[in-house]
Order: structure tokens, then C-alpha cells, then sequence
């Protein structure tokens, strides 16, 4: 029992040391890497900026929207007890723009973007295409994870906004069209409650979060194992260590900024 | 063939361990320039591990690798990836990258590690495609051609930088005997035209005296023998005669014999 809780643990220990290994090997390729001529391809970054951002843009706008719908009934329930619906405005602006909007596009994302990277570059793996790459004094690392990192970290931010956006515009339609608040009273409660420090917080949130999803996803292909079945489980393992940790950091974000009031 | 006798790659003593298991064991040969070397050997007997190691791909637990006179086991990554530059390599699957079309493939190594205008690359990839005899094929991507023509294109990526050596890990396996032939047939000219060293991992004996120069045999990662093709044809190794001639009866065992038939049955 012990020892297998100590396997377990040094087990942990390991993936940890090999996905912080990945990380600097990442920042290395993109801070040092330029000097020695050595970048990531620009036209793969934007492939990967279309395809991490833009396309994900529809599932983001949606999820978020409805959150927010359902956000301002809920608390709608509450306040209409104590005659103050108008706070409906607020608090759906700055829950979402502090919490749920950059927490559920990140696990949106996850759930499409980090599970298609640890899914191609698995298959990569186990077609020895990162093997090829490596035999032609390509860095793996350089060609396909810091385009991927990069393309994340500029889109999640993006589309955390969107999401910002479509979840106040989902509180606006029930306080406009079913809680019958002056639209323009509701947008006034919106920006009036709503503090820059509320954006900034779920963009530094969406920052962590986009690290995450861009390396779980990028180490779990890069270190696939055995052929489509351990396409399989690099797919599956990324996706719920990704939910996992994406949850954990905003945990640790959100008491430090609470306790920072920040 | 080799008209300079200068040694092109060295293996010096050479072993491999995965988990436990010596997968080479104290390997010594030498390759010269210009010449179209074959390692031979059963499935698992370590030939496809030994070019992993040649490449770079592994590094050796014991002993030197060297190639050009460089031992690739102890330079930086700096160091090695100039070294790669001077090989290519043509893989069992061929590893193309799916996401890139036939041309963005081979046109990879030169975008990397030159500083060649687009249009001389184009150009480029339009002479390698023609030597592997798929000109036209510049926008398909891997996976609308076939098998055959997946592994030309490989081995004209493998050839983009003008290397000086070209390893070939089962160039004709999965391949049909007239295509096959081709494949042959073009690693011959590669080596003919081109001045290019061939490393040739496979078990296809038909290819193997077709192609070779020199043959090697490996055998449970120890190297058997090494001479030339006549050499080897008439070699009085019960180990050579038994592979070359595909008998199922001889030292190299096919079952294994601790594990007897009524064991396996319960009897």
C-alpha cells in the first residue's frame, strides 16, 4: 500500500518534472531561439491561430451566452425576494468577466483544442513523423509545440473576451425581455459595477489557462506511446489532467486575488 | 564501388539496454564512402534499433559511433543537428507529415537549414521529385497517393539536402515485387549518380542482392557476419544459410523451446 502510494507520487513527480522540462524547452525556443535564426514558422502559427480561435469562436459564444442566460434567472430568483433584479446586471457582468467566462472557455478549449493536439501529435509520434522531423535536425519542440503555445496564448485571451461579451449579452436579453429592465439601465448597472481589475484578473486567468491547455496537450502527444490505443489515451489523458488543473489554478488565482485584493 | 576506401561511419563496440535487454551487443563495423552497405537480420533481431542508433535517433550505452569522423554520441545538439544535415533518411512508413503536401515535404529540409529564394526551392523539389520519377505530384498530399509512391517521396526528402549518406530502414517492405524492384532499382541509381553511401536495414534477400555492395547480418543484436554479397552468398554460417535461403530449421530459432508444445497445452 505504501509503496504503491509512493510510486503513484514519484510517478506524479516525474510528469511534472518532464512537463515543466517541456515548458522551458518551449520558452527557450521562443525567447533564445530567434537569435540563433531558429523561430517557429509563421505560417503555422496563424494555421494554429485559425484554427485554436477562430474556430472555436461559435462553441465559445454559445456556451457563454447561455451561462449567462441562466446566470441572470438564477439570480434574478434571489433578488426579485429582496426588490433588487436591477443587481442582475452586475452580477452576471462581474461573475462572468471574473469567473465563468475565462474558466468555461477554458475548458471548452481544452476539451477541442488540447484534445486535437495531443491527438495529431500523438499520431505523429507513433507514425515516426517526430522521428522523421528529429532526423532532419528539426527541434519537434520548435516546429510544432511553441506554434501551438503561441497560436493558445494570443486566442484564449481573445476568446475570453468574446465570452465576456456573450454572457453579458445573454444576462441583457432575460433583464431586457423578461425581468422588463430599462436596456439602458441595465447596461449603466453593467459598466458602473464592472472595474477593469475584473477584466484584467480573468485575462490573467485565461493567460494560466492557455499555458495549460497548450501543454498538456502538446506533452501528451509528444510522449505518446504504442500505436492508436495510446493515441487514445494521450487524447483522453490530456483532456481531464487540462479540466483538472484548469480548475486547481483557478482555485489558486482566485484566492490570491482575494487575498490580495485584487 | 568504394574507389576511396575512406571510412564514411564507424561503429566502435557499440551496445544498447531497453529494460534490461541487450538489444545490441558490442557491435563493430565499418561503412565506406560511396558504397551500398545492407543490415540483414530476422524481426527483433535488433537491425532497426542499430540505424536508430546511426542516426542519432538513440544513443549508444557503450561504445563510439562516428560519422564523417565525428562521434555522434558525444556532440552538443548543435553539433548533431550539423551532422544530420550531412544524412537523410528514409523511413518503413515513410513518415511524411500528413498536415504538409508532397512538395512542402520534401521543400522541409531546405526551408529549414538554407537560405534558398522559394523559386530555386521549387526547383529543387521539382529535380528530387523527378528522380524518384513523381513529377506532377508536387500538390497531393500524403494521404491521396499510395504506399509506393509515399515512400519515393520520402526517399526524395531524404535526398533534398544533397546528403552524403542515406539510411533506408526496410525500403521495400509492404511494397508490391514490381514496385519493390523500382525501389531497388532507385536506391542503386541514388547511390550510382548521386555518389550517395547507402545504409540498408532489411530482411527482403531478393533487394539485398540486388543492392548491396557489402552485407551484414544481425542476429539477437550481435553481429553474425560481414563480407560482400559473393561472400556472403557462399558463407558456410549456419546462420547466413538458414536466413538467406528461408529454411525454418536451423540455429535460428523460431520457437521457443523452453516452451514446449503439451506445456502450452497442459499435458
Amino acid at each position: 500500500m505504501i509503496s504503491k502510494t509512493g510510486q503513484i507520487v514519484i510517478g506524479l513527480f516525474k510528469e511534472a518534472a518532464s512537463v515543466l522540462n517541456l515548458l522551458f524547452d518551449i520558452l527557450y525556443w521562443i525567447i533564445i531561439g530567434p537569435f540563433k535564426g531558429k523561430t517557429a514558422r509563421r505560417q503555422s502559427i496563424f494555421h494554429q491561430m485559425v484554427f485554436c480561435g477562430v474556430n472555436s469562436s461559435v462553441i465559445v459564444f454559445f456556451v457563454t451566452l447561455f451561462t449567462g442566460i441562466v446566470l441572470a434567472m438564477q439570480s434574478a430568483y434571489q433578488l426579485e425576494k429582496m426588490g433588487a433584479v436591477i443587481y442582475v446586471a452586475s452580477l452576471v457582468a462581474v461573475s462572468l468577466c471574473r469567473e465563468l467566462s475565462p474558466v468555461l472557455t477554458g475548458l471548452v478549449v481544452a476539451g477541442r483544442i488540447g484534445s486535437a493536439f495531443a491527438a495529431e501529435l500523438g499520431t505523429m509520434k507513433v507514425s515516426e513523423q517526430i522521428e522523421a522531423l528529429d532526423t532532419m535536425a528539426i527541434n519537434p519542440v520548435r516546429f510544432l509545440a511553441v506554434p501551438r503555445f503561441l497560436a493558445l496564448l494570443f486566442m484564449l485571451p481573445c476568446l475570453t473576451i468574446l465570452g465576456n461579451i456573450a454572457g453579458i449579452l445573454g444576462g441583457f436579453i432575460v433583464g431586457t425581455g423578461s425581468l422588463h429592465i430599462n436596456p439602458d439601465l441595465y447596461l449603466q448597472t453593467t459598466f458602473k459595477y464592472l472595474a477593469i481589475k475584473d477584466i484584467y484578473t480573468g485575462f490573467t486567468k485565461s493567460f494560466v489557462f492557455a499555458m495549460i491547455i497548450a501543454l498538456i496537450g502538446c506533452h501528451e502527444g509528444l510522449n505518446t506511446k504504442g500505436g492508436a490505443e495510446g493515441v487514445g489515451r494521450a487524447t483522453t489523458r490530456s483532456v481531464v489532467i487540462s479540466f483538472i488543473l484548469i480548475i486547481l489554478a483557478d482555485c489558486v488565482l482566485t484566492a490570491l486575488f482575494y487575498f490580495t485584493k485584487v | 564501388m568504394a574507389e576511396s576506401k575512406e571510412i564514411i561511419v564507424s561503429l566502435k563496440n557499440v551496445s544498447k539496454v531497453f529494460q534490461d535487454v541487450k538489444v545490441i551487443d558490442n557491435i563493430s563495423l565499418d561503412i565506406l564512402r560511396g558504397e551500398t552497405f545492407v543490415i540483414m537480420g530476422c524481426s527483433g533481431s535488433g537491425k532497426s534499433t542499430l540505424l536508430r542508433l546511426m542516426t542519432g535517433i538513440l544513443k549508444p550505452d557503450e561504445g563510439s559511433i562516428f560519422i564523417n569522423g565525428k562521434d555522434i554520441a558525444k556532440l552538443s545538439e548543435d553539433e548533431l543537428g550539423e551532422v544530420k544535415k550531412s544524412f537523410g533518411m528514409s523511413f518503413q512508413y515513410s513518415a511524411l507529415l500528413d498536415s504538409l503536401t508532397v512538395e512542402e515535404n520534401i521543400s522541409l529540409p531546405l526551408v529549414e537549414h538554407t537560405k534558398l529564394a522559394p523559386d530555386i526551392i521549387r526547383i529543387i523539389v521539382k529535380m528530387k521529385l523527378s528522380l524518384v520519377g513523381l513529377r506532377g505530384f508536387e500538390d497531393y498530399y500524403p494521404s491521396q497517393i499510395s504506399g509506393g509512391m509515399r515512400k519515393r517521396v520520402g526517399l526524395a526528402r531524404a535526398i533534398a539536402l544533397d546528403p552524403d549518406i542515406v539510411f533506408y530502414d526496410e525500403p521495400t517492405s509492404g511494397l508490391d515485387p514490381v514496385v519493390g524492384g523500382v525501389t531497388d532499382k532507385l536506391i542503386k541509381d541514388l547511390s550510382q549518380k548521386l555518389l550517395i553511401t547507402s545504409v540498408v536495414v532489411t530482411h527482403d534477400m531478393q533487394s539485398v542482392f540486388h543492392i548491396a555492395d557489402k552485407v551484414a547480418m544481425v542476429h539477437k543484436g550481435k553481429l553474425v557476419e560481414t563480407g560482400t554479397t559473393e561472400q556472403i552468398k557462399i558463407s558456410a554460417n549456419p546462420y547466413i544459410q538458414q536466413f538467406i535461403n528461408g529454411r525454418p530449421e536451423g540455429p535460428i530459432d523460431f520457437f521457443k523451446e523452453d516452451i514446449a508444445i503439451e506445456e502450452i497445452l497442459g499435458l
